[in-house]
């Protein structure tokens, strides 16, 4: 099937378009967070600052502790992560490799978590996690997002495809459910778990809502709402020192997903993500 | 769904048991009822733990929060008092929870479909190129990672009447400008072209990988048919995608659903409500007048609103979803 060279100019045409026009605000935020204050208060349109001024990184360093923030962000991702994989992994194994009485409507369970995402419960889990005492904890940060029905449909599918003949070795060889799971099952379906990972570190690493409700000081405040106070402490009057603290957010996330992109692309496109 | 396979006898869909993987290793093989029995108790056990936290965290709070919609519960009563339907009856004669509908359902409405469509055009004229490819994928996915206060922060900006980037265009452009978040009329707008920024490249990803499944084949013989580009699209590509579409779908339900960030650090819900959707409204309700009764009857609506649409969306294609990969 040959492409018409016309076709080929109008697709990069349009794709190029939609690029630039989805870039523009990314570069408008580097170039903003290095201008010097005074240069940002023109009505004249300037994609590159005269010139850098990476003082305005050190001076929201003085003005909020956001390395504290970033190392509680990483604790809650990190933990939300683990403990996931933890809960996940044996609960897809039991839907995809096992019978029981009760599996289909335990699995439904499961899937309607799906749809109810935290925000939609937020006061009765906040009402719940006041009687737990874990308000304004790191604990209390993780715990409600262990459960992922998410991430157990998704692994559930990939178990599935594994072939049976693979767990009859594993019998014949003498090997338990766990010893299975670990030497057989994880390694096979690595490209779904790194998927998943990836998906629920991008996630939360960009909680607003339930940190908001639940911390009040900064020693278990997140990134994303030591912005929000940042932003309510400068009242909007410093638009260089605000896209600096808001440029600091997001390039971890986005420096992350950089470096791997190549798994990341790969595993995506052929993982359990589909349909 | 086959939700009644569970009441079948037992021994007929349980191979596995008596095969005699077990939990410990091939020591407990049996085929005797006791063994069988244990069996079925270790299967349990694997469920246990994220069972727990999926009861804790989600189902004994909307359990919780259906009882206390039916209390009275707000600074003027400090402890929950049983009130029967009067929140509701309260909410629907409230013209701000109806308002608050309407934005839900126009935000939902108008930010969905148009965002799918796109998401699928722009899919499936990067599967198409393989020279630059993964810097078309990050140019259009790289918004979704970032966190939506400070994507938030960043349109506050663009969308800031003397020194934001847009106005300043439609100077150049000669049109008048624009008030964008200060507006009622434009407010609930710039928030979904935000939303709308910050989704399309994880639709289109979800779709990409939905493409990958795509028999190249029939391209091939569409094309020897003398079926042009949209052509071959609109018959062969539109309809192999529609399980991914269906995916994409509940995804970007789920998403808009959940919308708050951008609301919180944007407008407030302002001006005039005009940008106020449900779980702004409930969290309005909850943590700035404190009136929990109506928080909580709040999030027994959506809750319904929410089971409604899956029961809608699985009854409807559940089996294609579920069991695709089965």
């Amino acid at each position: 099937m040959e492409e018409k060279k016309y076709e080929v100019v109008i697709k990069i045409f349009v794709l190029q378009i939609a690029a630039i026009v989805m870039i523009l605000p990314f570069v408008w935020l580097i170039s903003t967070a290095l201008k010097n204050p005074s240069e940002v208060f023109t009505e004249n349109l300037t994609l590159l600052p005269e010139t850098f001024r990476w003082a305005n990184f050190v001076e929201i360093m003085d003005q909020a502790p956001f390395w504290l923030y970033m190392g509680n962000t990483i604790i809650v991702c990190v933990g939300i992560l683990i403990i996931q994989l933890l809960l996940v992994i044996p609960a897809a194994y039991a839907f995809a490799r096992l019978d029981f009485p009760g599996k289909d409507v335990i699995f439904l369970l499961f899937v309607i978590q799906i749809m109810l995402p935290l925000e939609s419960i937020i006061i009765p889990n906040y009402l719940i996690t006041k009687k737990l005492g874990l308000l304004n904890t790191r604990t209390g940060l993780i715990l409600p997002f262990v459960a992922s029905g998410f991430g157990t449909f998704m692994l559930r599918q990939t178990f599935k495809q594994i072939p049976q003949s693979l767990e009859d070795a594993a019998l014949m060889d003498g090997a338990g459910h766990l010893r299975f799971i670990w030497h057989v099952l994880i390694p096979l379906s690595r490209p779904t778990i790194v998927t998943f990972s990836m998906i629920s570190i991008a996630t939360h690493w960009n909680d607003y809502f339930w940190p908001l409700i639940i911390t009040d000081s900064d020693e278990v405040r997140t990134l994303t709402i030591g912005l929000g106070m940042f932003v309510q402490q400068e009242s909007g009057s410093d638009w260089s020192l605000l896209m600096a603290a808001t440029l600091f957010v997001c390039a971890p996330i986005i420096a992350f997903f950089l470096v791997t992109q190549k798994t990341f692309i790969k595993n995506f496109l052929t993982s359990g993500i589909k349909g | 769904m086959h939700i009644s396979s569970w009441k079948k006898p037992l021994r007929e869909n349980k191979p596995l048991f008596n095969r005699g993987l077990s939990f410990w290793g091939g020591a407990l093989s049996g085929r005797e009822p006791m063994r069988e029995k244990l069996e079925q108790f270790r299967s349990y056990l694997f469920l246990i733990p994220g069972l727990f936290f999926l009861m804790l965290f989600t189902y004994l709070p909307i359990l919780w929060s259906s009882w206390l919609s039916f209390n009275r519960w707000n600074l003027l009563s400090p402890k929950p008092k049983f009130a029967g339907w009067e929140n509701f009856v309260e909410l629907w004669h409230h013209d701000v929870f109806w308002l608050v509908m309407k934005n839900k359902f126009f935000f939902v409405t108008i930010s969905i479909f148009p965002t799918m469509f796109l998401a699928l055009v722009f899919a499936i004229l990067i599967d198409e190129r393989l020279k630059g490819r993964v810097y078309y994928i990050y140019s259009l996915f790289y918004p979704t990672l970032i966190p939506m206060a400070a994507a938030a922060m960043l349109w506050v900006y663009i969308y800031s009447p003397n020194l934001g980037i847009l106005n300043i265009l439609l100077a150049e452009l000669g049109i008048t400008k624009l008030g964008w978040l200060g507006s009622s009329e434009t407010s609930l707008w710039a928030l979904i072209i935000m939303t709308f920024w910050k989704n399309l490249g994880f639709f289109m990803l979800i779709y990409l990988a939905g493409l990958q499944n795509v028999d190249r084949e029939l391209y091939e013989a569409a094309y020897i048919d003398g079926a042009g580009w949209w052509r071959r699209h609109i018959k062969i590509t539109f309809p192999l995608v529609g399980p991914t579409s269906l995916f994409v779908l509940v995804t970007a339900i789920i998403l808009t659903f959940r919308v708050f960030d951008q609301i919180h650090l944007m407008t407030e819900g302002g001006p005039g409500n005009s940008s106020n959707v449900v779980v702004y409204y409930i969290f309005e309700n909850g943590f700035k007048f404190f009136d929990w009764g109506r928080a909580t009857s709040l999030t027994t609506i959506l809750v319904c609103i929410l089971l409604t649409l899956t029961l809608i969306i699985f009854g409807i294609f559940g089996k294609r979803i579920t069991y695709t990969a089965d």
